[in-house]
């Protein structure tokens, strides 16, 4: 059978690889959650799928990393670390695969190498393989990585992002490959991470075969994306030549932006004479048939616009980009120049700003500016402070070359060529005081957290905080199946619901009446918890008067409105940091309130001198274009 | 012949006693001041007059209350308790303007009122004791009186008012520095609370249980009892739970409590319905603490388990009738406990959660469940009264089937807007001493963890408040 368990080291794994006749699947149950369902697929959802992908026989479960830690918190109500926990008791054979994203983890911007370390050492207690990327391909921003998850014994899989050009050369990538095994040595597990599904299947080929003319036993681990439909084309050319670890998921949930199904590869390649090593069809077929069910409750976060897109050849948005960019096209009201912005502005960009990876957090950049480019009537007219970031190498290097001088005058002006030199190029990050944000965590949760806690809230601050919170007073709701946790528009007068909590106790639910109080300021929920009645009372919002007459300002009156001290949001966003305070003094220019949309962060600057009147919004709160922000009274 | 009785006070006793009255055929004129304009013993009383604005003063005011009762030309006058249940001047103002006065006759108020005076009085009677002083003598001589009394019984010892009651006026004094700082407090507060600044010292008892036993009495000297009731479980010499009978093991010993207690009520020539309290010790010695001159809160638990309505026969007794019954007639059955049901929140140091409305009132019934209490769904709590929104009295024919009850009842009681006592009752009956039925005066502070109750801690509750959430909120903010 040649199945690879959990448990077994890096070179019995490397060498069960290299001897099977055939190839392994990794289910990659994660990025088809990330690519087609926004990252909502519920633990719930994946616990039901356990026992028959245990079954299966994968190389590996991809069930956590990318953008999913944030969303376990963030949407999904559920402990990145208790996720895993769970999984492992109904898998213990079954290796768990992550995918971290080099020195920015799992987030969007790089950490301190203190916490870098510490994170990677709490995941890797659950984590068999770490998928490293970096959207530069810059070797030093996934060191720490690395070494920590080799110190851990865990097995290490660098990846190279792949992507399409006159610069994506074989030669670019084998360098690449040897710069990466300068690093590590040669016992790792090799990725071509095609995360947009760019290229033909020749050239994915004509790839593997080119690393492994240098490499000849490099364990190959192609990782793609179906969003042109053509990746099982790719996964055969990239087996036929060699590649011995393909990504594939279940077919009940395969959409158009994720990976494609695992059977399909399966039938397709035993026409060619290669097998799936280890790996019981039957139990995937069984996984199909016990997720099928579930699928109508994600349907919500489904992309807005179903379908293949051969155009990502073009724009080159990776998977997970898709779904979110139409959804805020449609939310943002652009969806008309979706096809200029994918197709014209997008292209024209990435060649631009140096033709690299369209992958997190690069892909978030060059979708930005695309958009504000197009949006904002002048180009690059408003760089975003992460967009100033990549222009001033903060990332890392530009791969091939560096964007052209007048891209760096519109964001930094006429001077750009002093403030490039003094404050270009990477930033050490500066080590934080781990006990005293153990402390501070310990203060807001009145407890003493857990390492797995400070894990946690070391990498999204807030949001972990919150989630605390709301485990304290919701407990723990991964219990619920989507059916509830995602219900919309309430449930029915006399439904029913059932489920069992964590400590396993079965628990009946019926709904009841709801009743607004008399005066109107609360609404009475009634329900029957395991037939006992209960209540529960919601005070109801108070319609402010600015909600009835929300008025719509445009981008001229807002600038307008800047300009005489009033400042406004210019688009839909999070507000993630005031940086003035009442009654300070401010000169035009400098930087009043940080914004932050799609991941991205953007600084919003007065445009007068003055004196800081009245600070409107505050930290956390969600603003839409025209939603004040700050008063300024102008100096006369 | 149907005569006309005034019920001057407010809240569940308020309506309890128009119901005796109601059940007698009898008028029941109720009164009220401002904040209590909402009150249910308005609705339920056959005629209600306004008597002021209060808070509480115009319910203290002798001259109104009076002058109103001679307005409707009222027969009588229940008291019912606190207010001016036990004052001897509102007593004496109904002998002296014609009107009975539901209660002992004024003297008997005035000397049991006094407690230097009562102790004189079961003194002569034989009735033990815990040991005490008289008055204390005013200035550095009381002073000198209460250091040799402390030399001689040793510390800790009570420092009480003559004039206080209900729990209130009294200190506990550990050492001879103590003693010397608190006794002019004592004075003055006792001063300002009672309008005497008379104080006295007493041994203290430590952690004693305190058993007191319900007295019935005719004019012609018929006394009997009603048995004993358990009134330990205290928070700061307030009662919050209230039992009958005794659960002290020794029947023997209860016995010669409730014969005591009708000795003493002899003694005192005690007319109408009265409480004579006691203090028992771990030795198992009882003393005679005071006698309460009205219908207590707790009556009802005697009531459940005599099935003699105590306010009927308040109401006879004054009205000349002789007492029905003697003590053979008396019979103890099973088991009541009567559980005071404030807004208060006990996590908050029992704070009045006065000034809220209740939401939602859904009570509990069956079989041995008796509420009294005056609050309904939508109804504002006043902030100027007590705390105290609905009795629960739950009987049962063994300890452990009341037990049971209570815990059902208490499951079964949902009152939302105000906090209430009712999650800390549901630790409570929970917890194996009471079950055991084991328990002093130092209940509640020995069982202090009681007060860590969640009541939503369950994860059941927990998610389903999420649910509930989901329900409400419609656009479900957790499937964004």
């Amino acid at each position: 059978m040649n199945r690879i368990v959990q448990g077994m080291g890096i070179a019995e794994v490397l060498k069960t690889v290299r001897g099977a006749n055939g190839y392994y699947v990794t289910n990659t149950a994660r990025d088809l959650s990330q690519s087609d369902y926004k990252n909502r697929i519920l633990l719930h959802t994946d616990l039901l799928a356990a026992p028959s992908r245990e079954e299966a026989g994968y190389f590996s479960l991809e069930i956590t990393g990318g953008a999913s830690v944030h969303v376990d918190i963030l949407r999904k109500q559920v402990d990145p670390f208790l996720k895993l926990e769970l999984l492992r008791e109904k898998m213990p054979q079954t290796m768990f695969q992550t995918l971290c994203r080099g020195v920015n983890l799992f987030g969007y911007r790089p950490y301190p190498q203190n916490v870098i370390r510490f994170v990677v050492k709490e995941f890797a207690k659950y984590v068999d393989v770490w998928r490293v990327f970096d959207f530069l391909n810059h070797v030093p921003n996934m060191q720490a990585v690395f070494e920590e998850v080799q110190a851990a014994g865990k097995i290490l899989e660098p990846s190279v992002c792949f992507s399409t050009g006159p610069e994506h050369t074989n030669e670019y990538y084998v360098q690449k490959v040897a710069d990466i095994l300068a690093v590590t040595g040669q016992d790792i597990v090799l990725c071509i991470k095609n995360h947009g599904g760019l290229g033909s299947p020749k050239r994915i080929g004509d790839l593997v075969d080119a690393i492994l003319q240098k490499y000849p036993g490099m364990v190959i681990h192609y990782h793609g994306h179906n969003t042109d439909g053509n990746d099982i084309g790719r996964i055969v050319a990239a087996v036929m030549a060699g590649a011995k670890i393909v990504d594939a998921s279940d077919h009940a949930f395969t959409g158009y932006y994720g990976p494609p199904p695992i059977l399909t590869v399966i039938q397709t390649l035993k026409e060619y004479g290669r097998q799936a090593v280890g790996l019981n069809e039957a139990a995937v077929m069984e996984t199909s048939e016990v997720l099928r069910p579930e699928r109508k409750y994600y349907e919500y976060f489904e992309s807005q616009f179903k379908g293949f897109d051969p155009t990502v050849q073009i724009h080159k948005l990776p998977g997970g980009a898709m779904g979110s960019s139409f959804e805020q096209a449609v939310k943002g009201g652009f969806l008309e120049k979706m096809p200029e912005i994918l197709h014209e502005e997008l292209p024209k960009v990435q060649v631009e700003l140096g033709n690299y990876w369209s992958v997190t957090p690069g892909s978030q950049i060059l979708w930005t500016t695309a958009v504000s480019n197009v949006q904002g009537g002048e180009r690059y007219g408003n760089c975003s402070g992460d967009l100033k970031n990549l222009l001033l190498g903060k990332y890392g290097p530009f791969p091939f070359y560096q964007p052209p001088d007048w891209i760096y005058e519109k964001a930094f002006g006429p001077d750009w060529r002093t403030v490039l030199a003094q404050e270009g190029g990477t930033d050490l990050i500066e080590d934080i005081d781990l006990d005293k944000e153990r402390k501070t965590l310990a203060d807001k949760l009145g407890y003493a957290p857990t390492e797995q806690q400070l894990v946690t809230y070391l990498q999204h601050p807030n949001d972990a905080v919150n989630f605390f919170r709301f485990e304290e007073k919701f407990g723990k709701v991964y219990v619920l199946p989507p059916s509830i946790l995602f219900r919309r528009g309430g449930f029915r007068l006399g439904e029913t619901l059932t489920f069992k909590d964590h400590a396993g106790k079965e628990h009946v639910i019926e709904m009841g009446p709801m009743q607004e109080s008399e005066d109107g300021a609360e609404t009475n929920v009634y329900l029957n918890i395991d037939h006992h009645q209960r209540h529960f009372v919601f005070e109801n919002a108070v319609a402010e008067a600015g909600e009835a007459k929300a008025i719509k300002l445009s981008k001229k009156e807002i600038e307008d409105l800047a300009k005489a001290g009033d400042v406004r949001t210019p688009f839909t966003a999070n507000i993630c940091e005031i940086s003035v305070k009442e009654g300070q003094e401010v000169k035009a220019g400098e930087k009043l309130v940080v914004l932050e949309a799609m991941k991205m962060q953007t600084p919003v600057n007065s445009e007068v001198d003055g004196v800081v009147a009245r600070i409107v919004a505050k930290v956390g709160d969600a603003v839409q274009a025209g939603d004040e922000l700050v008063k300024v009274t102008p100096v006369a | 012949m149907k005569k006309k009785i005034l019920i001057a006070n407010r809240g569940e006793i308020a309506l309890r006693i128009i119901r005796a009255v109601q059940e007698l055929g009898h008028i029941a004129v109720a009164i009220y001041e401002t904040p209590d304009k909402d009150a249910l013993h308005i609705r339920a009383a056959d005629e209600a007059i306004w008597i002021g604005d209060g808070p509480r003063c115009d319910y203290l005011n002798i001259d109104k209350v009076i002058g109103v009762a001679k307005k409707v030309a009222a027969d009588a006058i229940h008291p019912g308790y606190g207010f001016l249940a036990e004052n001897p001047d509102f007593a004496k103002a109904c002998e002296n303007n014609g009107i009975i006065f539901i209660g002992p006759p004024s003297e008997v108020i005035q000397a049991l009122g006094d407690k230097v005076t009562a102790r004189r009085i079961m003194q002569e009677a034989g009735i033990p004791m815990v040991p005490g002083t008289d008055n204390l003598t005013a200035g550095d001589a009381g002073l000198r009186e209460a250091l040799d009394f402390a030399d001689k019984y040793g510390y800790p010892v009570m420092l009480k008012a003559t004039a206080g009651g209900g729990g209130r006026g009294i200190r506990r004094v550990e050492n001879e520095k103590q003693l010397r700082a608190e006794l002019p407090m004592a004075r003055a507060e006792a001063k300002s609370a009672f309008n005497n600044d008379a104080v006295f010292l007493e041994k203290a008892v430590i952690n004693p249980k305190h058993v007191e036993v319900q007295i019935l009495a005719d004019k012609e000297g018929n006394t009997v009892h009603l048995g004993s009731r358990d009134c330990s479980i205290q928070r700061r010499n307030q009662k919050l739970v209230e039992i009958a009978p005794s659960l002290i093991q020794d029947k023997a010993l209860v016995d010669r409590i409730c014969e005591t207690a009708v000795t003493a009520a002899k003694a005192s020539h005690y007319v109408n319905a009265g409480t004579v309290e006691f203090l028992v010790d771990r030795d198992w010695n009882f003393y005679f603490m005071e006698i309460n001159t009205r219908v207590q809160v707790e009556h009802t638990v005697t009531e459940m388990v005599t099935g003699i309505d105590i306010v009927r026969t308040q109401i006879k007794l004054a009205l000349g009738k002789k007492l029905a019954f003697c003590q053979q007639d008396v019979h103890i059955r099973g088991f009541a406990v009567e559980m005071r049901i404030n807004a208060e929140d006990p996590q908050n140091n029992f704070m009045p959660e006065g000034g809220k409305t209740v939401s939602v009132y859904r009570s509990p019934g069956g079989y041995g469940v008796r509420l009294d209490g005056f609050v309904y769904q939508g109804f504002t709590i006043p902030k100027v009264y007590d705390s105290l929104l609905v009795k629960m009295t739950v009987f049962g024919f063994s300890w452990n089937e009341t037990v049971d009850r209570l815990r059902r009842c208490l499951n079964n009681f949902v009152i939302t807007g105000p906090k209430t006592t009712i999650p800390y009752y549901l630790k409570l009956v929970q917890d194996p001493d009471f079950k055991k039925g084991d328990f002093d005066t130092s209940f509640i502070e020995t069982h202090s963890h009681l007060i860590n109750y969640d009541d939503q801690a369950s994860e059941g509750s927990k998610l389903a408040h999420l649910i509930a959430e989901i329900h409400y909120k419609r656009e479900n903010p957790y499937a964004i």
